[in-house]
């Protein structure tokens, strides 16, 4: 993410050596990540991403194919996924996300399962960040008193932390609604498509797949099992939608 | 101003109330499964701590209780992680706060810097997401970092004449 503020360390001459000590590992040096290189990253991460996961796909297809040949499975489209050999799909963790997705929309057509399939990986690594990401942030501050505690803490650290700004506007339906919403949101700010703008729209749906996955990994982490979907209307405008379930 | 804070053990805990790791630095080894003992009683008044005092969001706690020669103190992170520090008791219990504070905020980012490791959990990404259940409980392998840097922040906490071979 691109620079973020320095922690103080606490650092005062008449304080113990071994508190000192103790005050390297607290607060290490913190680490910065070039922004303009954390971009390219992005766009390369999903060219690959979208590789991998046509590979990953047509591997599932082959193994449908010869099973269907075996007669293991029916020859109509959906396959169930409780016959796939098990070790396979253990063995690689990609694999068996597509898998799982594939076997759901097998029938919505080839270039909608890789698309899928990118935009969960995308999503899971994203998971994975905000997850770790608000472990980070969550170090100096106080227990969540509420809901919107959680939600506010999203919107002001992580979004300062990740994306340089804060969240735009923030809307409520006080039954477990939340609506966050970006005017110029970092990641497709600068996105655009020579075939025009209904085409850029449709890439940048791929690209904020990763920033969702952020929010939900930040929010599974505070205990809130939410789902988050993106939309994008208007570049650079993006709306994400925060559901958590009932009772919360 | 040399502390007397003697580290017994040190425990975390999970969100969802597994151990993650409970580790002792004493030398008998057949009590160490007081401390497994003592983890558990503590997650007991940490639960009641936390629903008692909605109103204020402080995560250390403090002197959660003590016994025959310990006392127990308790903290717990944002993310529900509790961190669980026994110390022996002596008299100069009282004025540790500071060392115990410094020494919890450095488990914490121990913590921190093992959780991180993107290949903690491989394989059940796919559906254990939203379980968390993350079968890495106590004795597993994975945790052996965080074991390693525990180790040195117990030692630096319990040898401050020793503080030239902690850097870094």
């Amino acid at each position: 993410m691109a620079s973020r503020n320095s922690l103080q360390v606490p650092s005062s001459s008449s304080v113990p050596p071994h508190l000192a000590a103790l005050a390297a590992f607290a607060d290490p040096p913190i680490r910065h990540v070039d922004g303009a290189m954390m971009d390219y990253f992005l766009i390369e991460t999903v060219n690959i991403l979208r590789e991998s996961s046509k590979v990953a796909l047509n591997r599932e297809r082959e193994r449908e194919k010869e099973m269907v040949e075996a007669g293991l499975i029916p020859p109509p489209a959906p396959p169930v996924k409780d016959i796939k050999d098990p070790l396979a799909s253990a063995r690689d963790s990609t694999g068996s996300l597509t898998l799982t997705k594939a076997g759901k929309a097998a029938a919505a057509g080839p270039v909608d399962d890789e698309e899928e399939g990118l935009k969960l990986r995308l999503e899971t690594i994203g998971i994975h960040v905000g997850s770790n990401f608000s472990e980070r942030l969550c170090r100096d501050r106080g227990l969540f008193t509420e809901t919107l505690d959680a939600i506010k803490f999203i919107c002001k650290d992580i979004w300062a932390a990740c994306w340089d700004k804060q969240v735009d506007n923030l809307r409520t339906n006080h039954r477990g609604v939340y609506v966050l919403q970006d005017n110029s949101f970092k990641t497709i700010s600068r996105l655009s498509s020579w075939q025009g703008r209904p085409d850029a729209v449709r890439k940048a749906k791929v690209y904020v797949s990763m920033p969702a996955g952020i929010i939900k990994g930040a929010l599974a982490r505070l205990g809130y099992n939410a789902t988050v979907s993106p939309e994008i209307t208007n570049l650079p405008q993006c709306t994400f939608q925060v559901k958590l379930p009932k009772g919360s | 101003m040399a502390p007397n804070l003697r580290l017994n053990a040190v425990a975390f805990i999970s969100p969802q109330n597994h151990p993650i790791l409970i580790r002792t630095f004493m030398k008998q080894d057949e009590t160490a499964i007081k401390y497994h003992y003592i983890a558990h009683t503590s997650l007991d008044v940490i639960e009641e701590r936390v629903l008692a005092s909605s109103k204020s969001s402080e995560c250390y706690l403090g002197l959660l209780y003590s016994m025959e020669d310990v006392a127990v103190y308790g903290y717990i992170t944002p993310l529900k992680v509790k961190i669980v520090l026994a110390a022996a008791l002596t008299d100069a219990v009282a004025r540790d706060v500071d060392i115990n504070m410094a020494s919890i905020k450095t488990l914490h980012m121990a913590y921190y810097s093992a959780i991180s490791n993107p290949f903690l959990v491989l394989h059940d990404s796919s559906g254990a997401i939203h379980d968390t259940s993350r079968p890495l409980l106590a004795g597993s392998p994975k945790w052996k970092h965080l074991r390693r840097r525990v180790d040195e922040i117990a030692r630096i906490v319990g040898n401050p004449s020793d503080t030239s071979t902690a850097a870094g």
